[in-house]
């Protein structure tokens, strides 16, 4: 017996109530447009990211995560809407804000005929910092580029080019952190450590908005928002977007299993279970919980049969 | 102002770095004039015509081969900055379009003074010109100038490109006016108006005029001022546009 579950409608109207903005919010953003020509890359994003906290955007290739990382670092401009980064105006604070804010972008975005302290000290120097060479010996530990920080990045793995990007970063010690899919193409242990960075980062204040696509990094975050086809899905804790996932409960009465199907099950179960009593023919129960991907693809399916706009802004989204 | 005198500092000396550390691009921004002189000298050679002497329009030619190379390597440059996404890292980390820029300039007018004082040095020895020291210094500030015009306009024109392909387009667009329309091959006097007014969109156009009035006997630079001019008025333009065109944003 399955009892069928409409779990995105839960999630969403759970995702309205959480979500609101609060006066010192890192990142306040309104009804966000951004049009390139007939394709439309975000489409009345809204969402705000505490102070603090480790915010995910998750969602495929195409649904507009390096858009929307791209309009707050004023690196694009939007079309309709607002967005306010700690408290400034990404477009016409741009100057102020740049020094505020470290950003990550997917690509290493490196000069590779160049050793990692030189090109630490190349993007610190924008920022007109003091004490430079101490904060890049400071940011190569912190990042274990020490041994190699006079090798030419040209022959660096992807992986190290990364670690590189992170610490060009981080060098101005910004309060807010964007990083566009920064463990893209590493290997699970070096994801892991850029994690603990993160983290790190984290307990010290430091804001981190960070756009993935994979679901193991997503469910790191304090918050997630998931993105499709330059919209806004859901955005809740991982925890809550999972308990609005389905639980399949199969009980075993004898030899025979009865499968139920539920949402939230810390409250449903034990009403679920209630109908059973102490039966001491029950044998065996198993609880089998959606995962993050079944949950997001759930989403999307609620929101299956895209328009030929949404298609079209897919494949832009991530331009 | 000082912040960014020293981050259009911070960009010149990175790229100095770069180009130090890239033999290839050395190599031919540096040696590619020399041998491309050296080449016209012995095809000059070969003619043996009593009728016709490169002494009158081979500094003019060098001129135009210092423009040609510094203009084609370094339209280049910003494309390849924005391909690899490293322009947008610098203005998300607070250089300003200016800047960046005024950076490339600088780096690339050190080794601009290097590349024009060796091709004169190179012609003024082949071709036995025997210019008076002041001549030869008048000129090299010319060949000098046009050179750096030649960085500020391969910058602009690179500002246009989203990608390395469409960067050739522009190269025959302002070399080709360059070679018909300067007073290069024909004398400006003879071509059509328009191709007159044309002509003077061209950086080589004011380089030829000073040029050729210099290199004529008694002929002084403090002669030619008003032309002159021309060429310094030119770079500040082209800068002005390149900065102009270059966004921080999409």
């Amino acid at each position: 017996m399955m009892t069928p579950v409409d779990s995105s409608a839960a999630i969403s109207a759970r995702a309205a109530t959480v979500d609101t903005p609060l006066p010192d919010d890192a990142i306040v953003i309104d009804g966000l447009h951004k049009q390139y020509g007939r394709i439309e890359a975000l489409r009345g994003v809204s969402l705000n990211v505490r102070r603090g906290e480790i915010f995910g955007l998750l969602g495929a290739n195409g649904a507009g995560k390096s858009t929307l990382i791209g309009v707050l670092v004023g690196s694009s401009r939007p079309s309709a809407g607002t967005a306010t980064v700690l408290g400034l105006n990404p477009v016409s604070q741009a100057r102020t804000l740049r020094h505020q804010v470290g950003f990550m972008p997917q690509a290493p975005a490196l000069y590779e005929d160049l050793s990692p302290r030189d090109n630490i000290r190349f993007f610190g120097r924008a920022h007109g910092l003091d004490n430079l060479e101490c904060r890049i010996d400071d940011i190569l530990t912190f990042t274990n580029l020490r041994d190699r920080e006079h090798d030419l990045v040209y022959g660096f793995s992807g992986g190290m080019k990364q670690r590189v990007s992170l610490a060009c970063a981080l060098v101005h010690r910004p309060a807010l952190l964007l990083l566009d899919e920064p463990s893209a193409g590493i290997d699970p242990k070096l994801r892991e450590a850029f994690w603990h960075h993160f983290r790190e980062l984290a307990s010290t204040g430091v804001t981190l908005l960070i756009s993935t696509h994979q679901m193991d990094e997503a469910l790191q975050c304090d918050r997630l928002a998931i993105m499709r086809n330059g919209v806004v899905l859901a955005c809740d804790t991982p925890k809550n977007l999972l308990r609005g996932g389905r639980s399949v409960v199969r009980v075993w009465r004898d030899d025979q299993a009865e499968v139920q199907t539920i949402t939230q099950y810390p409250e449903q179960l034990p009403l679920l279970l209630q109908r059973y009593g102490l039966d001491p023919a029950i044998r065996r129960i198993e609880i089998e919980e959606d995962t993050l991907e079944t949950v997001v693809l759930d989403l999307i399916d609620a929101r299956a049969t895209p328009t030929t706009s949404e298609m079209e802004a897919g494949h832009a989204g991530d331009a | 102002m000082q912040a960014m005198l020293s981050r259009t500092a911070a960009i010149a000396r990175r790229v100095l770095r770069q180009v130090l550390r890239d033999r290839r691009f050395l190599a031919l921004s540096i040696m590619a004039p020399l041998l491309i002189i050296f080449l016209l000298k012995v095809f000059f050679d070969s003619l043996e015509s009593p009728f016709f002497k490169p002494t009158e329009f081979i500094i003019p030619v060098g001129a135009f081969v210092v423009h040609f190379i510094t203009y084609v390597l370094c339209a280049i440059v910003l494309v390849r900055e924005r391909t690899a996404h490293t322009l947008t890292r610098m203005f998300v980390n607070g250089y300003r379009p200016v800047e960046i820029i005024g950076g490339y300039v600088l780096a690339y007018t050190v080794l601009a003074t290097v590349q024009a004082l060796l091709v004169l040095t190179e012609l003024s020895l082949l071709f036995d010109l025997g210019y008076s020291i002041g001549t030869l210094l008048s000129l090299y500030l010319v060949i000098w100038l046009l050179a750096v015009i030649s960085i500020a306009l391969g910058i602009f024109v690179s500002n246009f490109a989203r990608n390395e392909g469409q960067v050739f387009p522009f190269i025959p667009l302002i070399i080709l006016p360059s070679v018909f329309l300067s007073g290069l091959l024909i004398s400006v006097d003879r071509l059509p108006t328009w191709a007159q007014w044309l002509g003077r969109v061209t950086p080589l156009f004011y380089a030829n005029q000073v040029v050729q009035n210099l290199i004529k006997p008694g002929g002084a630079l403090s002669d030619n001022w008003a032309v002159f001019a021309g060429l310094p008025i030119y770079g500040i333009v082209v800068l002005v546009l390149a900065t102009r065109t270059l966004h921080e944003w999409d």
